[in-house]
């Protein structure tokens, strides 16, 4: 556990100052195919710095955690906030005072997880795989787990320490169409949590295993969708990467300020009035999110940030700067992933809340549409414009799941597709297995229900 | 203990701890960045940068670990990690390290360290944005000053010493005017001085000025196939080659389609694609590998026969393929045309050019399908408007033997170094 050598250093803080103590603890095992290709273990950590002075700052960080090393990045980050300060000479005011307090720990740190764990897991699902199922081609079975470490002290503001595990299991099968050609299908599991609480056996894994190959072996046979404009539902956890990609990213205020199109429609009609969405801090309708956020990396205490009420865009996520910048509050999505970043505004959990449609009346609404599943990954642009990859779906004919289809794509401009939507089941799915790229990497959730929207889709 | 110092300390103690073979990398670098956002400049951030990686094999289990700190308690606690992971491992007979040929020192600098420079060259960007294009919206931009000396060594012998330094910038726009915005567009290059100006930098004037004609687009009308230029700027082809088909992971599982393609071809004879670290024009290129082999320049595919998969010293004793002469896998160059760009452009009735492809990364059955960003169409051989929402679809294998032409310009960015490459047979559709 990170010891405090930072507090010392606060009364000597002159300009609005961070200091913040890191450790970033991977863990990770790739079988591929039977072979076990990775056996890794990385230990990054150090502190960092950063001073903010007449609308700049100045940042640096170093691997040795020691007073030496505290003091070294202190200097370092003042003298880049001086540099900066006397060449830009922006001539801003400090930043605004922000509500002071002292979190600790939610979670326990542990160091008692040995890689072998994770090493014995892998290759036992790796083995059930392999044993079970009869018409793969190959297989691969990733074991990882971070756990995120961090002390933060600031001039103002709130003061933290932090710690997050997150654990994961990913699973590919790939299989061969009749005539030859390779084709995938992933899942991972897990979540928050160290990786014998989230993975007590890998037997805990086989129902979802099976619908994993039984769904592969329906788009193996599967096939082409006829491109075009489509009437379909998107499965929750769509919906969730849809609310992270094509909306999320561009309303961070920084994004707003790079000429996002967020940035003219404040409190305008951006999505049907059965939309509403929601950066979650920490807890989202009564319970825990899925990666709580307590205290930003700028010492700010996180709240909520509702983005879309009933169709109407309502407001941003801020850091303090752009929160200066719109005269507003900041809402505590500063965040860092390692120790040698500086907190960019990051989502945390962005969701888009339930409706009251029952999932098998939206599938028995549709005569001639599509049922998409499972995303590998998406794109989207600052205009709103996405582009998701469709890696399990299935044509909806007379209100019935037919038959599956090959990969392919949807695309669509977020502000007008989810004007389009009509229907929003009751039920919600999250997920966290994924990291989220803004210059740096950052962990983040992102949850919602099904939805029936109007969707371009690829094929042919 | 000093770099050198450390790097032996830490081979020893892992044969002395129970490895049969061992590698060891220490780096220790530093990086000076500026930081712009909308605009504005917003950030100087200094990183002492340094890593240990050590790996072990014991009995042909191998353990791997990566640290971040040079002080003896760490480097201790790193080993035994290491050594523990290895014999906890599952047996491979094609984990190895690389064995020694000659033992090298390599130096590649830059001009020298000048901020003072690289904050004028930054200063002078972002004025040259705000005076030239009105429209556009700076949304991010980064130059850096990057110095790094790296030591590997392993247990057969091999020493490797590597200094070097360099620039780099990237930079992150779009255009806006009242409601209509473009897409984001971005420019990253690597240089080894400050001299020439951030916009006369390969291709970033030209997506400067496309992001503000593409303010107003137009969406292709129905669906059609046809030929698309695929710029520079758009890598979508070449990191497809190499994800889906030539790399460790797809060869090991079995799953590439070019498993058995080896001296075969599987392209049209006017493209050869290379792996071309040591290129002049490739700025601080991989000058050895992580298995521990010098690297050398390799043709991935010559005069259109794959000639080189992209293997890893791991992935070529699991496969028996050779290994290939480099991991410098984003290092890529494709040989010039004979047709100049103009040409290639007027001998197209209907297509597009292609600058940036938005969409999922390709299975292993090589089909692509994704958004057509930042891109112009072309009509009856000039370019036209700027495109929405339009969407290409291709499969790799299948347009690879379809390339009507190639540029004779190239466009480098330190990186790579790439035509315009024509190719047919690709679906183009609207809504």
């Amino acid at each position: 556990m990170l010891k405090d050598l930072l507090s010392v250093h606060k009364t000597g803080f002159k300009d609005y100052t961070e200091l913040r103590a890191q450790v970033n603890n991977t863990k990770r095992v790739v079988m591929l195919a039977g072979n076990m290709v990775t056996n890794v273990q990385s230990s990054e950590g150090g502190v960092s710095a950063r001073v903010y002075k007449g609308g700049t700052f100045g940042f640096a960080s170093g691997a040795e955690y020691s007073k030496q090393g505290v003091e070294k990045v202190l200097s370092a980050a003042t003298d880049n906030a001086i540099f900066m300060d006397k060449h830009v000479n922006r001539s801003k005011p400090p930043l605004p005072s922000a509500q002071s307090g002292n979190f600790g720990l939610t979670i326990t740190p542990r160091d008692d997880i040995p890689q072998s764990m994770l090493i014995d897991f892998a290759s036992t699902v790796d083995s059930m795989i392999a044993d079970k199922y009869g018409k793969l081609s190959s297989r691969s079975v990733i074991a990882n787990s971070l756990d995120i470490e961090k002390l933060l002290v600031v001039s103002d503001g709130a003061d933290s320490h932090f710690y997050q595990p997150r654990s994961l299991v990913y699973v590919f099968l790939t299989a061969e169409t009749d005539d030859g050609v390779p084709v995938e299908l992933f899942k991972s599991f897990g979540g928050l949590g160290h990786f014998d609480e989230i993975f007590p056996n890998p037997a805990s894994l086989t129902e979802e295993l099976d619908i994993l190959y039984e769904s592969l072996m329906k788009k193996r046979e599967g096939i082409y969708s006829n491109a075009g404009l489509h009437k379909c539902i998107l499965h929750p956890d769509l919906a969730g990467m849809l609310a992270h990609e094509a909306v999320g990213h561009t309303v961070e205020a920084d994004i707003v300020l790079g000429g996002s199109v967020a940035a003219n429609n404040l409190n305008k009609r951006v999505a049907s009035d059965l939309i509403s969405m929601t950066d979650f801090a920490h807890t989202a309708l009564g319970k825990p999110c899925p990666l709580p956020v307590y205290v930003d990396d700028e010492g700010i205490i996180a709240k909520d940030a509702v983005l879309i009420e009933n169709g109407i865009l309502k407001s941003f996520m801020y850091n303090r700067e752009t929160a200066q910048h719109f005269d507003t509050a900041p809402t505590g999505n500063a965040r860092a992933f390692a120790f040698s970043d500086e907190p960019l505004i990051r989502m945390r959990n962005t969701a888009i809340l339930p409706g009251e449609s029952k999932m098998d009346d939206m599938i028995a609404s549709i005569d001639d549409g599509y049922y998409i599943v499972k995303t590998g990954n998406g794109q989207a642009d600052t205009t709103g414009e996405f582009t998701f990859s469709v890696e399990l779906g299935y044509e909806i004919k007379n209100g019935k799941l037919g038959k599956a289809i090959r990969e392919t794509n949807i695309s669509g401009v977020a502000f007008e597709m989810l004007k389009t939507v009509d229907m929003v089941s009751d039920d919600m799915n999250w997920e966290c297995g994924g990291f989220c790229g803004k210059k740096q990497a950052m962990t983040a959730g992102m949850g919602g229900p099904a939805i029936r929207c109007e969707l371009n889709i690829g094929g042919r | 203990m000093n770099q050198q110092e450390i790097a032996q300390y830490a081979l020893d103690n892992l044969i002395k701890a129970g490895a049969d073979k061992a590698a060891c990398t220490v780096s220790c670098g530093r990086k000076e960045e500026f930081n712009v956002e909308a605009g504005k400049f917003s950030l100087l951030r200094t990183l002492f940068d340094d890593s240990l990686s050590l790996k072990a094999l014991c009995g042909n289990r191998k353990g791997v670990t990566v640290i971040n700190k040079l002080e003896k308690a760490s480097i201790d606690k790193a080993i035994e990690d290491c050594i523990s992971l290895a014999k906890s491992s599952l047996p491979d007979e094609a984990e190895d390290i690389a064995e020694k040929l000659e033992n090298k020192t390599f130096d590649h600098h830059s001009s020298g360290a000048d901020l003072d420079r690289l904050f004028e060259r930054s200063k002078e960007f972002v004025e040259h944005v705000r005076d030239e294009y009105p429209k556009i919206i700076l949304e991010g931009m980064t130059a850096d000053y990057n110095t790094n000396q790296i030591i590997y060594l392993n247990s057969n012998g091999v020493v490797f010493n590597e200094n070097k330094d360099y620039y780099s910038m990237s930079s992150m726009f779009s255009a806006n005017d009242g409601e209509k915005a473009s897409s984001f567009n971005f420019y990253e290059a690597a240089f080894a001085s400050p001299d020439t100006p951030f916009a006369d930098l390969g291709m970033h004037s030209t997506l400067l000025a496309e992001s503000v004609k593409s303010l107003d687009t137009r969406m292709v009308g129905g669906k059609y196939v046809g030929k698309v230029i695929i710029t520079p700027a758009c890598g979508v082809i070449w990191d497809t080659i190499l994800s889906c088909f030539i790399s460790d992971r797809p060869l090991i599982e079995g799953t590439s389609r070019w498993k058995d393609a080896l001296g075969t071809k599987i392209a049209d004879s006017k493209l050869t694609m290379s792996l071309a670290p040591l290129h002049p024009g490739i700025i601080a290129g991989e000058r050895f590998t992580s298995d521990g082999y010098e690297s050398k320049n390799t043709d991935l595919i010559r005069d259109g026969v794959l000639s080189s998969f992209a293997l890893s010293l791991y992935g070529s004793r699991k496969t028996g393929h050779p290994r290939s002469e480099n991991t410098a896998f984003y290092n890529i160059e494709v040989a010039p045309g004979d047709t100049s760009l103009a040409e290639m452009i007027k001998g197209i009735d209907k297509g597009i050019v292609l600058n940036r492809f938005s969409g999922a990364s390709p299975g292993p059955s090589g089909d692509v399908s994704g958004v057509a960003k930042n891109s112009f169409m072309i009509e009856n051989g000039v370019i036209t408007d700027a495109l929405s929402e339009t969407m290409v679809s291709f499969n790799i294998v299948d347009i690879l033997g379809n390339i009507p032409a190639i540029s004779k310009e190239r466009c480098e960015n330190g990186t790579c170094i790439l035509p315009w490459t024509c190719f047919d047979g690709i679906t183009i559709s609207g809504k």
